[in-house]
């Protein structure tokens, strides 16, 4: 059988949410392996989130957003753009591949851009093959947060 | 017209032809009111469309043979049929029956035994070259290829204009050379006569003649070699960087490469031919060089741009005969002395070919001349 | 931390049961450390589904319920009410989405089964982590701001109005009024525009409780549903109207001249004018680019005969703020500029008219006092209009306009009955005629001998061009240099004519207007894929938009014609009212909240939040967060780097514990 990636998906809920759900409406099909977990804007995805992901056993992580200028909280989209090149080193430090990593635009109205970007990323990461075991456990483990 | 019964086969047949957007079509008659045409004898492109959306008999009939394939109805269709595919996958449906019109049959059989639609042989296809003195070439001498068209070779007109860009060319310091007898015709006409099997073989072999020779980037005489090396030739793994010569003359001129300095005293209106302009979007560069001729003065006819008016000569219909009276070219003259001009220039040698026969036939043949933007940049140095 | 979960997997009929083994998922949530209950069920979200919710609660002491069904954005709200009347805070339901986002999107039961157990994994974990909150309450400002001046921004603002609300009613032109002022007659009625129209405006102008703000421009909008602070910009016009008697000497008195807008060039107007002669308010403004006197200082004409010494050349910009509870966004439509496709002509031939020109053409106030002539003075002897200009065009606009066929019916109408003698010819490609009593219009215009043609027109030439362009045989007998031809295929014929006409009017495709998408931005309004503003539900929310609190009306949502344009009014309207009667909105408890003893003081967050709901404590050095302007975003709790702000029902540990349900399988 052929590696079936675990992908944690971080979706805005005004637009990227929105549009996973109308995806569900129109009934298009696309590939199971992403897991949502549903935020109220991309700018609350914090980087400890994603290397939580990381530790927990995904092997993708995929952050949606609105697109820019029509993030609900006017610029959240744009705070976790700028996020990323930061994450993508830090990842990189740890030895895992850039391509674990996305972040897309995806509207309320684009269901069926999200079912083409979840195709596309879960083939993506599938290329990539299973996260190290290594890489995983020497993720940091911060996961009982102060909160 | 006695009742009929839809044969769905035929249209999905047509599809895998591809006549991919068929059922698209919502039969507004933008098209068939928008084809040249529709000035002189029309052609019902609209009724072929919906003969053939229900596979209905008509739909593979004469009417298919007049399309020049110049796309007037295309970049108008309001459903963004791709409608010159669909004359091109008719044809090439019908044509695998065996029912081409007896005319371009012997086209089709020159290119195939001798690489050109014109019955020369292939061991001339380098005489005019060589007498011009043009280099064979090589990748280590030469920057670009320079595709002239199977026409320079065989047809004396044609040839002339071959010679005036070179001239330029020459005079602007472009390194370029040409192939030797191996270059086939790029096979343009060959595809929408709807011969698939000879374009797929044409198209191999030039693909194979380029990349043994080492080309990166051609120079298209043609606007019908440039759409199909640019937009088809990928098919056969061709990645080459294609420009027409008006492209090369705009920039050499804009580079200061190419100073025009004699005086042409003349008013000149440009034609845009339907492979440059309309299926590749070149509209400006051509302006743009006339613009920079000393002592040009330079009128717009009312059919310019995308709305310009097709030569008659795509599409086949250059092998096939159209009466006096029906041919767009006829009336194409009569349009550019209307706006004043002295000179008809235009960047293909279909169309110089046609608008010289058309001359021909007007009362006085010396009222207007018709030129390749290359005779007229040419005539400046 | 709850401990006694109760977790209930929908079949929603067979929406999820179809696909996912519900019975499998419940059994395995069974398994969880802390639930203590796990059942199925037909409909949670019908009656029987909620009381069975509500008896468990009751009878089995839940501290937190996890409803596996459909998304949140359905029915989040419903499960959280049924458990608050139950005695649960509502923030102790999580919501596990295993139809919108598993069942209806899954290939193979098995595939589909997994992800949902994996879902409802992650949910009750989740769950385990909740925290009660309390839902805040703010008083509604009990006020409406309505955004565009045209029927449908009046008819709003006139129904607000009349049940009490403060309305600000906010028009960029110096009139209200809109498209529909500039018509003489509507399909398919043939009522005359001014007459119902102008009363209608006068009222906007006279009510006790609308103020009426031309001339203006929203700038900015803060704050939220129930509180909007917005910022408007009243430009100058340079007559104080509180002066002004509006009687129109200075008009007649200026010296200067400018293209009418109003009028779409086809006529002229003064550099100190009323757009229109019905206008509200009825009293003029200066065009600075017009104005000698503002250009190069030299003139004050008006100021001579201005009794009233209302002119104020010295009249600046300014920006007045207003509170409002609730928005409604009535901006309307533009019509496509016809040069966009030259082959009809427009812009080149002068017997090419826009339908906006035809309108005024036709308009007894209009340039030729209703006279339906060429611009060189020829009554037509032949008018072509032609249908879906730039409309069902994949080059243009991919939707139908909608209202085109039916003025273009209109203006056949017009034409027979001023011009008995002229030939009228519709170039349609589908006649379109869906309304009430229209279908019967078009019936009544066959009948008036118009001459209907099922082909879009091709293409359009002038009479002398078309002369140098084609055979003489082609050339129609008779045909004039000055006249226009029109080349379209009959389909129905199945033949090409050549039409000789003195004028054609083309039917410009309706478009979101040039700055719809700034508009959207501010209003925080989206749009969909065709650029008009986009509602919350295209059947059940046609009015609402995605941010509470704003609605849209009119063609500012789509094309749309005078009867569907005034209901959306009045349905935004209506839906404005039912906010603001209900005096109070609870505002969302998941608010970011800083935990003093961990903030350093570093303000990272400060600049961060869009809101500027984060203030900072320079005595103590220490961020706080103005629990009535944080809108909950999470931004800055991602940002802190001492993680000092806790987010309430998205913190780190409820995150946490939801990424590692997700992956536990
Ligand atoms: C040629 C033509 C003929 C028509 N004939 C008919 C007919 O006979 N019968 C019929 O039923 N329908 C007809 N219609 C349709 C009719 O025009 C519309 O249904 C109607 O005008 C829509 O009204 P509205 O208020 O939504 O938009 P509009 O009329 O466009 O009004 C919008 C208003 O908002 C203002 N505005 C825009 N942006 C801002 C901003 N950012 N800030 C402040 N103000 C702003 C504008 O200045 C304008 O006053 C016709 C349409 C056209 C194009
Ligand atoms: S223009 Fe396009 S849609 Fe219209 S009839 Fe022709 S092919 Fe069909
Ligand atoms: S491609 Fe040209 S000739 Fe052919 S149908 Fe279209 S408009 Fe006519
Ligand atoms: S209403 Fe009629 S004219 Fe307008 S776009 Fe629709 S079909 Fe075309
Ligand atoms: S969560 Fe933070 S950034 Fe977002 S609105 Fe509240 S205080 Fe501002
Ligand atoms: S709300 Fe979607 S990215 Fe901010």
């Amino acid at each position: 059988m052929s590696f079936e990636p675990k992908i944690v998906g971080f979706l805005c809920n005004w637009c990227t949410y929105t549009g996973a759900d109308l995806a569900g409406t129109s009934r298009m099909k696309y590939a199971p392996n992403v897991r949502v977990v549903r935020v109220m804007c991309s700018g609350r995805v914090d980087p400890t989130f994603v290397l939580k992901a990381f530790r927990e056993g995904a092997d993708g992580v995929l952050l949606g957003g609105c697109h820019p200028g029509d993030c609900h909280y006017q610029s959240g989209n744009m705070k976790t753009l700028r996020r990323i090149p930061l994450l993508k080193r830090l990842l990189k430090d740890m030895g895992i591949e850039e391509g674990r990593l996305r972040l897309e635009w995806i509207s309320a109205s684009e269901g069926e851009r999200y079912q083409r970007v979840i195709n596309e990323f879960v083939e993506q990461v599938r290329a990539l093959g299973p996260l190290n075991l290594e890489v995983r456990k020497a993720l940091p483990k911060k996961s009982q947060a102060t909160a | 017209m006695p009742a009929a019964t839809p044969f769905l086969e035929v249209a999905d047949a047509l599809k895998e032809y591809g006549a991919h957007d068929l059922d698209l079509c919502y039969q507004c008659s933008t098209c068939t009111g928008s084809c040249p045409w529709s000035f002189v004898e029309p052609l019902n492109i609209r009724r072929l469309i919906r003969l053939a959306q229900l596979g209905l008999p008509g739909y593979e009939g004469e009417d298919l043979w007049k399309c020049t394939t110049c796309a007037s109805c295309q970049v108008r269709c309001p459903r963004g049929v791709a409608i010159v595919d669909l004359v091109r996958s008719t044809r090439a449906m019908i044509g695998e029956t065996g029912l081409i019109p007896q005319s371009l049959r012997s086209a089709l059989g020159s290119v195939k035994g001798e690489g050109n639609p014109w019955n020369g042989k292939r061991e001339e296809r380098n005489a005019w070259t060589e007498s011009a003195g043009i280099p064979r070439f090589d990748p280590k001498k030469h920057e670009y290829l320079l595709s002239a068209c199977c026409m320079p070779s065989y047809d004396k007109r044609s040839r002339r204009i071959a010679d005036a860009l070179w001239k330029v060319l020459q005079a602007g310091g472009v390194r370029a050379g040409v192939l030797g007898p191996e270059e086939s015709c790029c096979g343009e006409a060959v595809r929408k006569i709807g011969d698939e099997g000879t374009f797929t073989s044409l198209g191999k072999s030039n693909a194979a003649a380029f990349e043994k020779a080492g080309v990166r980037k051609v120079i298209a005489l043609s606007p019908h070699c440039y759409h199909t090396f640019k937009n088809e030739y990928a098919a056969f793994g061709v990645k080459v960087e294609v420009h027409h010569a008006s492209e090369i003359m705009q920039r050499l001129i804009f580079e200061g490469k190419l100073k025009p300095h004699k005086k042409l005293d003349r008013t000149v209106t440009w034609h845009d031919p339907c492979y440059l302009g309309r299926h590749n979007d070149i509209f400006d560069a051509p302006r743009a060089v006339l613009s920079a001729l000393p002592g040009v003065t330079f009128r717009e006819m009312f059919r310019h741009k995308k709305q310009s008016l097709c030569c008659g000569g795509g599409g086949g219909r250059m092998w096939m005969e159209t009466k006096r009276g029906e041919r767009f070219s006829d009336l194409r003259l009569p349009e550019a002395m209307a706006v004043g001009a002295s000179v008809l220039a235009t960047g293909c040698p279909y169309c110089v070919n046609m608008f010289e026969d058309s001359r021909l036939g007007l009362e006085r043949e010396d009222a207007i001349q018709v030129r390749d933007l290359a005779e007229l940049v040419a005539e400046t140095l | 931390m709850p401990y006694k979960i109760g977790v209930y997997v929908c079949h929603c009929g067979t929406n999820i049961a179809g696909m996912v083994n519900v019975e499998e998922v419940a059994d395995f949530a069974r398994g969880i450390p802390g639930v203590t209950l796990s059942r199925t069920y037909k409909f949670m979200c019908s009656d029987p589904g909620q009381a069975l919710l509500q008896e468990d609660i009751r009878k089995n002491g839940l501290d937190a319920v996890v409803v596996a069904a459909c998304s949140p954005l359905m029915h989040e709200r419903t499960f959280r009410r049924a458990a608050q009347e139950a005695g649960l805070n509502p923030f102790l339901v999580q919501i596990a989405n295993i139809r919108e986002q598993c069942s209806w999107v899954t290939e193979g039961k098995g595939a589909a089964t997994e992800k949902a157990k994996a879902l409802v994994a992650a949910a009750v974990r989740r769950a385990r982590e909740h925290q009660p909150l309390e839902m805040r309450r703010v008083e509604i400002t009990p006020s409406a701001l309505v955004v565009g001046g045209g029927i449908a921004g009046i008819q709003a603002a006139l129904d607000l109005a009349d049940a009490g609300v403060q309305v600000v009613l906010v028009e960029r032109e110096p009139s209200i009024g809109g498209h529909m002022a500039m018509f003489d007659k509507t399909f398919p009625t043939l009522d005359c525009a001014a007459c119902i129209l102008t009363p209608k405006m006068v009222a906007a102008g006279s009510h006790p409780n609308i103020k009426l703000m031309t001339w203006s421009e929203v700038e900015e909008v803060s704050g939220f549903v129930g509180n909007f602070k917005v910022k408007i910009r009243r430009k100058a016009g340079y007559v104080d109207h509180d002066k002004c008697t509006g009687c129109g000497l200075c008009i007649e008195k200026c010296p200067y001249k400018a293209d009418s807008e109003f009028e779409q060039g086809l006529a002229k107007r003064k550099a100190i004018y009323l757009p229109f002669a019905q206008a509200v308010p009825n009293k003029p403004i200066i065009d600075k680019n017009a104005c000698a006197y503002l250009k190069n200082g030299k003139c004050r004409v008006c100021v001579k005969f201005c009794e009233a010494a209302a002119i104020d050349f010295t009249q600046q910009d300014r920006v007045e703020e207003v509170t409002v509870g609730t928005i409604v966004l009535a901006t309307g439509f533009q019509a496509m500029d016809g040069r966009r496709i030259p082959e009809l002509g427009y812009g080149r031939l002068p017997g090419v008219y826009s339908a906006l020109e035809f309108e005024r053409l036709n308009n007894a106030a209009g340039p030729t006092n209703g006279v339906i002539q060429t611009r060189d003075g020829r009554a037509p002897r032949s008018v072509a209009i032609l249908h879906c200009t730039g409309s069902r065009d994949e080059n243009h606009h991919r939707y139908c306009s909608r209202v085109c066929c039916m003025y273009a019916l209109k203006y056949a109408h017009l034409l027979r009955e001023k011009l008995p003698e002229a030939r009228v010819y519709n170039f349609y490609i589908d006649m379109r005629c869906f309304g009430k009593g229209y279908e019967e219009f078009y019936k009544r215009l066959q009948e008036e001998g118009v001459r209907f043609v099922r082909g879009k027109g091709a293409q359009v030439w002038g009479g002398a061009e078309w002369k140098a362009m084609v055979p003489a045989a082609a050339v129609p007998e008779g045909l004039e240099d000055h006249q226009l031809v029109v080349v379209a295929e009959d389909s129905l014929l199945q033949q090409v004519l050549h039409v000789p006409v003195d004028m054609v009017v083309l039917t410009p495709a309706f478009e979101p207007r040039f700055d719809a998408e700034e508009v959207g931005r501010r209003f925080l309004v989206s749009r969909g894929a065709d650029g008009f503003f986009l509602e919350q539900h295209p059947k059940l929310a046609p009015v609402s938009t995605t941010n509470e609190g704003v609605f849209i009306a009119g063609a500012c949502q789509g094309p749309k014609d005078i009867p569907d344009t005034v209901a959306q009014g009045s349905a935004a309207a209506s839906k404005a009212l039912s906010l603001i009667t209900r005096k109070e909105i609870e505002i969302e408890a998941t608010t970011a909240h800083v935990q003093d003893e961990l903030c350093s003081g570093c303000r990272t967050c400060i600049g961060l939040c869009p809101y500027n709901a984060i203030t900072f404590d320079e005595a103590r050095k220490r961020a706080a967060v103005n629990d009535a302007l944080c809108k909950g975003c999470g931004t800055c709790v991602a940002a802190c780097p001492s993680s000092a702000i806790l987010a309430r029902h998205f913190g780190d540990r409820q995150i946490f514990s939801e990424i590692e349900g997700l992956l536990s399988l």
